[in-house]
């Protein structure tokens, strides 16, 4: 739902933990008033001088609670267009409740999942686009990640969605032309089919970045897979930089999968050490080998590994051979060793113990995370379910529009396609508003921001 | 039926052009004793310029406003003498009626009809200002030039292009509202003196011609459609003369003695102040900002049958009469001319539409209405529907009730006012198809299915007009369920060769083809052949075009959800917090009704339509307003 837009507002903007600091942001016309009912410093919160950081005192009555740095931002020129403030506390848990529950008793009303940001849209701050952008650099857990984020911010993605919005305002007045002057219009001039294949190409070189805005967002997960004592627990180590699995000489040490995280190349990757596949007895390793199958089911991508002193084994090639539904990469291990056969075509040659080969599998694994695709460094990614939606929703239009001109359908009727995809994009940036829209798109953001 | 012991009138209507006949019967129908007040009755129903009524959008206005009760449906019908559908390769949807009029004809019949008409009275009179009650809020009557009070608790202004118009040809210059007819001085200076922005526009005529001078060898013959067709709902068949009209060009001889001559146009040479229809530009406009056009066209239109007057449409003009007689001699066919009136213009007073709600009753003064070219507007058939509709709500505004709303998605109508009240206009607005977003919904033909149960209601339609719409929503129902049932068969592929490839299918599936039309598979089945042409002509738009029109009611509900939003009258704006200034001023002035005619109001953001929504649904959730 949409929140009050006018109410004093407060929330935690740092992590609920013990830390050196932390961070509450207060919103709302007259909440620097109200924080004078709690701040005592040389001179009213009211009347700090903006962007100005100073010293109060959190005072609880008589009681002083805590010594905390104050910034003033008056509107409009604030995050959200308002009169707000960011008091940094000292990190304790205790000092961080006792702060935000003497601002709810004062007046402030705790703030709704995206609220600064909702407020930063609805005092014009910032279009439907940016406002995800915001939510997406909160949440990125990457350094690419948040570079693309702050890319949107800019609003790239807007601007190219505006280019194509002025795409279809000129057929739009091409169609219209031919139908409100017939007689200066010829019937083949009614729509420009050059305008509208630029614009397709222009929207579907958009949806194709949603795969990849998503991977840099989301991560990907890569399970490492492959016989007995392949080599599996040591590439997940030498991925990770850190002795996180057990390494032993034992077939079979690795009973259960492990996680951890890495970032490659930007992509935040989630990597899975499983226990190797092979038959046995062994009813805690049979479970090990269940739970194995299960990982592989989840995950986007995996890592075949070989031992290159073994070689190809029937067993190898039977799991290779079949579907798996995911990506694998394969790798030859142990290229290190004296008794190392060459690498078949189609492997990747490495050593996780010396290193050798590693960038080259990493670069792979990052690759195909990435759809095959090298990153275009010039194309804002759009990583939002909604844009990527609305441009579907747009392309689709567009594409019955496309057939209806080549089947000669009356302009009229095409008309009918061209607004819907019109409206498809002026959803996204907001410029066609409804209530529905804002209700979706705040309901996901973070608190505090 | 009277409302006021102390009144001589329910309702007094200043003007009777278009938007004035609407109004007055309007009101005298519903049942109100109505005058209306006219500097001339002999002018009643005159058409100052083009000899036609209809043509895109605004032939869907004249059978909306017939849908609604209205009379200049009617009034084409009986005087119409060529007649045409436009734009059929364009689509179902913005195809569009026209017809060339017998203007004496329409003039005389209309003035009739308002002589006839129960609870009426015309009355030759100029008014010169309105009476106002105490306060000065409400309307109370009007002064006329001869002195005369007439109290009436509604008035409805409609003075065209009267009020304080003055003509221009060349450098001649002399107050006037059509050629030869005095101008209505004074109640321009009495609506600026009560506070309302009253700005100036400027519109123009071509010249007329004696038929006998035409060279009509030279000239392309225009024919006319062979079976003419009603606008009215109510008129079963039109049996009238047919006349043809002329086509013929510019050439680049007329441009040039334009361009030479351009600074004796009192336009280009400062006189008229008044901003000029973009969409309907003088010859010389035409000639000065597209100079790489080689040719313009001139349709040569007949003014009526008891006329030999011709109307040289697209060559409107107002330079000096011998440039006008030297330009025009230089279009072929024209060599001869014989000009019986010079073409010129006309600049007045127009009220600017954003002082109106959206019942076209002033928000300054209760009880006024405006309607037609006073509000900014040009055209017959936008006069008229402006007419019906403030003639309505006066009505409604006489019995207490809820003034009537037509949308966006219900009607031209509905595109008209809304943009009127909304945007307000700088120019003379012209209703075009493009102006509404839902034209799938708005087609000339549905007009009655849209509009007539409002007419109903309102007490302008009776109950065999009703039954009439009844009979035609059965007729279609049923062509459709023919077509559903009747297969294909061998025999219908061999009278009608595309079916071949349908053989075995429903009717229904096989029209979906688009090289078939509704009319081939109807002189196969005697079923459907009995079907009325409109009715068939519905069922096949329904059926070829089932998926846009789908597609377009799903944005018609997208609209209307925010249409739905309704905003009280006594809307607190200066306690909307958060809005921008601009936004702020603009949403106190216009005052919308709902959301979504908020949302259209130029300088309103989506920020500020996010934050009215969001205060609309808290104060929703709160007590209501005292």
């Amino acid at each position: 739902m949409i929140l009050s837009p006018d109410d004093p507002i407060a929330a935690l903007a740092t992590p609920l933990a013990s830390s050196a600091l932390a961070v509450i942001r207060v919103s709302g016309p007259g909440c620097l008033q109200l924080l004078g009912k709690l701040a005592k410093g040389a001179r009213p919160p009211a009347e700090q001088r903006r962007n100005r950081v100073s010293r109060f005192t959190i005072c609880d009555g008589d009681e002083e609670v805590d010594e905390v740095m104050l910034a003033v931002y008056r509107a409009p020129r604030s995050y959200t267009g308002q009169d707000s403030a960011e008091i940094t506390c000292h990190g304790s848990i205790p000092v961080i409740q006792r702060l935000l529950s003497l601002l709810t008793r004062i007046g402030f009303r705790p703030a709704g999942p995206g609220e600064f940001t909702q407020r930063a849209f609805l005092n014009g701050r910032m279009d439907l686009t940016r406002a995800e952008a915001v939510n997406e650099i909160v949440r990125a857990r990457t350094d690419r990640a948040r570079a693309l984020a702050l890319q949107r911010l800019s609003g790239a993605i807007e601007s190219r969605i505006g280019a194509a919005r002025e795409g279809l305002v000129e057929l739009r007045a091409g169609l219209e032309a031919a139908i409100d002057y017939p007689e200066d219009v010829h019937d083949g001039d009614i729509l420009d089919r050059g305008i509208l294949d630029r614009v397709i190409a222009l929207l579907q070189g958009l949806t194709s970045t949603y795969r990849q805005g998503r991977v840099y967002q989301e991560g990907v997960a890569v399970a490492i897979a492959g016989a007995t004592n392949s080599g599996k627990s040591s590439l997940f180590n030498a991925m990770l930089r850190q002795d996180r699995a057990i390494v032993s000489e034992t077939h079979g040490t690795t009973r259960d999968w492990i996680e951890g995280t890495v970032n490659l190349e930007g992509i935040p990757v989630r990597l899975f050490d499983t226990a190797g596949l092979r038959e046995t007895r062994d009813p805690l390793e049979a479970e090990g080998i269940r739970r194995t199958q299960q990982v592989l089911a989840g995950s986007d991508l995996v890592v075949y590994l070989v031992d290159s002193t073994r070689g190809l084994d029937a067993a190898d090639e039977n799991l290779l051979a079949r579907p798996v539904g995911t990506v694998v990469i394969r790798a030859w291990n142990k290229v290190d060793l004296p008794e190392a056969r060459p690498a078949p075509p189609g492997f990747i040659a490495i050593s996780a113990t010396t290193g050798v080969g590693l960038p080259d599998l990493e670069a792979a694994v990052a690759l195909s995370a990435l759809g095959g695709a090298p990153l275009d460094s010039g194309e804002p990614l759009i990583d939002s379910v909604r844009q990527r939606d609305l441009i579907s929703r747009a392309l689709a239009a567009l594409g019955r529009l496309r057939e209806g001109r080549e089947r000669g359908v009356a302009a009229d009727l095409l008309a009918v396609d061209l607004a819907d995809a019109m409206q498809a994009l002026g959803e996204i940036t907001g410029e066609v508003t409804t209530a529905e829209i804002l209700d979706r798109m705040f309901a996901s953001f973070c608190v505090g921001k | 039926m009277g409302v006021r012991t102390d009144a001589d009138f329910d309702a007094v209507v200043i003007g009777g052009g278009h938007a004035g006949i609407e109004a007055c019967l309007a009101l005298a129908r519903i049942g109100f004793s109505t005058i209306l007040v006219t500097q001339n009755l002999d002018a009643i129903g005159r058409m100052s310029c083009n000899p036609a009524i209809g043509g895109i959008a605004k032939g869907n206005l004249v059978r909306e406003i017939d849908a609604l009760g209205g009379q200049m449906a009617r009034l084409i019908d009986a005087t119409m003498i060529q007649f045409r559908i436009l734009n059929a390769s364009r689509g179902p949807a913005v195809q569009a009626p026209r017809a060339q009029a017998d203007k004496q004809a329409y003039a005389a019949l209309a003035k009739l009809t308002l002589e006839q008409q129960k609870n009426l009275t015309i009355f030759q009179d100029t008014v010169v200002d309105l009476v106002l009650d105490s306060r000065g809020a409400a309307v109370r009557g009007i002064v006329t030039d001869r002195g005369r009070r007439i109290i009436a608790p509604v008035v409805v202004l409609t003075t065209g292009t009267f009020m304080d118009g003055k003509l221009f040809i060349g450098e001649w210059s002399a107050p006037g509202g059509r050629l030869g007819e005095p101008a209505a001085m004074g109640l321009g200076a009495s609506l600026r003196r009560l506070g309302f922005s009253v700005g100036r526009l400027k519109t123009g005529t071509p010249a007329r011609a004696l038929r006998g001078s035409l060279i009509p060898e030279r000239m392309e013959l225009q024919n006319p459609d062979p079976v003419a067709r009603p606008f009215s709902f109510s008129t079963a068949r039109i049996e009238r003369p047919s006349v043809p009209c002329f086509i013929t060009y510019t050439t680049p001889e007329t441009h040039r003695i334009i361009r030479e001559n351009i600074h004796r146009s009192p336009l280009y040479g400062g006189k008229i102040v008044g901003r000029g229809p973009r969409y309907c530009p003088s010859i010389e406009d035409k000639v000065m900002r597209f100079p790489s056009r080689e040719r313009h066209q001139v349709f040569v239109e007949p003014e009526g049958l008891g006329t030999e007057e011709v109307y040289l449409n697209g060559v409107s003009s107002s330079l000096p009469e011998d440039v006008q007689e030297r330009f025009l001699k230089s279009v072929p066919g024209l060599e001869k001319l014989v000009i019986s009136r010079p073409g010129y213009a006309v600049e007045y007073d127009f009220l600017h539409p954003t002082q109106l709600f959206p019942s076209l009753m002033t928000k300054r003064i209760e009880g006024l209405f405006v309607a037609g070219q006073t509000n900014g507007t040009s055209g017959y058939e936008e006069a008229a529907a402006q007419g019906i509709v403030a003639g309505i709500n006066a009505a409604l505004f006489l019995q207490g009730k809820e003034p009537i709303v037509l949308s966006r998605a219900e009607a031209y109508i509905g595109v008209l006012v809304d943009d009127l009240v909304t945007l307000g206009t700088e120019e003379p607005y012209r209703l075009f198809t493009s102006r509404a977003e839902h034209r799938l919904s708005l087609m000339h033909e549905t007009a009655d299915i849209r509009l007539l149960p409002t007419g109903r209601a309102v007490g302008l339609q009776d109950e065999t007009a009703l039954d009439r719409l009844s009979r035609k929503k059965r007729g279609i129902a049923e062509v459709r369920e023919m077509l559903r049932r009747r297969k294909v068969a061998a025999a219908d592929a061999v009278r009608v060769p595309v079916l071949e490839a349908h053989k075995g299918r429903a009717f229904e599936q096989a029209l979906r083809d688009p090289g078939l039309t509704i009319a081939e598979l109807a002189a196969l089945e005697p079923a459907l052949a009995g079907s009325e042409a409109a009715w068939l002509s519905l069922a096949e738009v329904e059926v070829k075009y089932e998926g846009y029109i789908a597609r377009q009611e799903d944005q018609v509900g997208r609209f209307q959800a925010l249409e739905a939003k309704r905003i009280p009258p006594d809307f607190d704006w200066d306690g909307l917090v958060g809005v921008s200034a601009e936004a702020r001023e603009k949403l106190k002035h216009i005052r919308p009704i709902s959301v979504g005619q908020a949302s259209r109001i130029s300088g309103v953001r989506p920020p500020d339509v996010a934050i009215l929504m969001v205060s609309l649904k808290r104060d929703g959730r709160q007590r209501p307003r005292s």
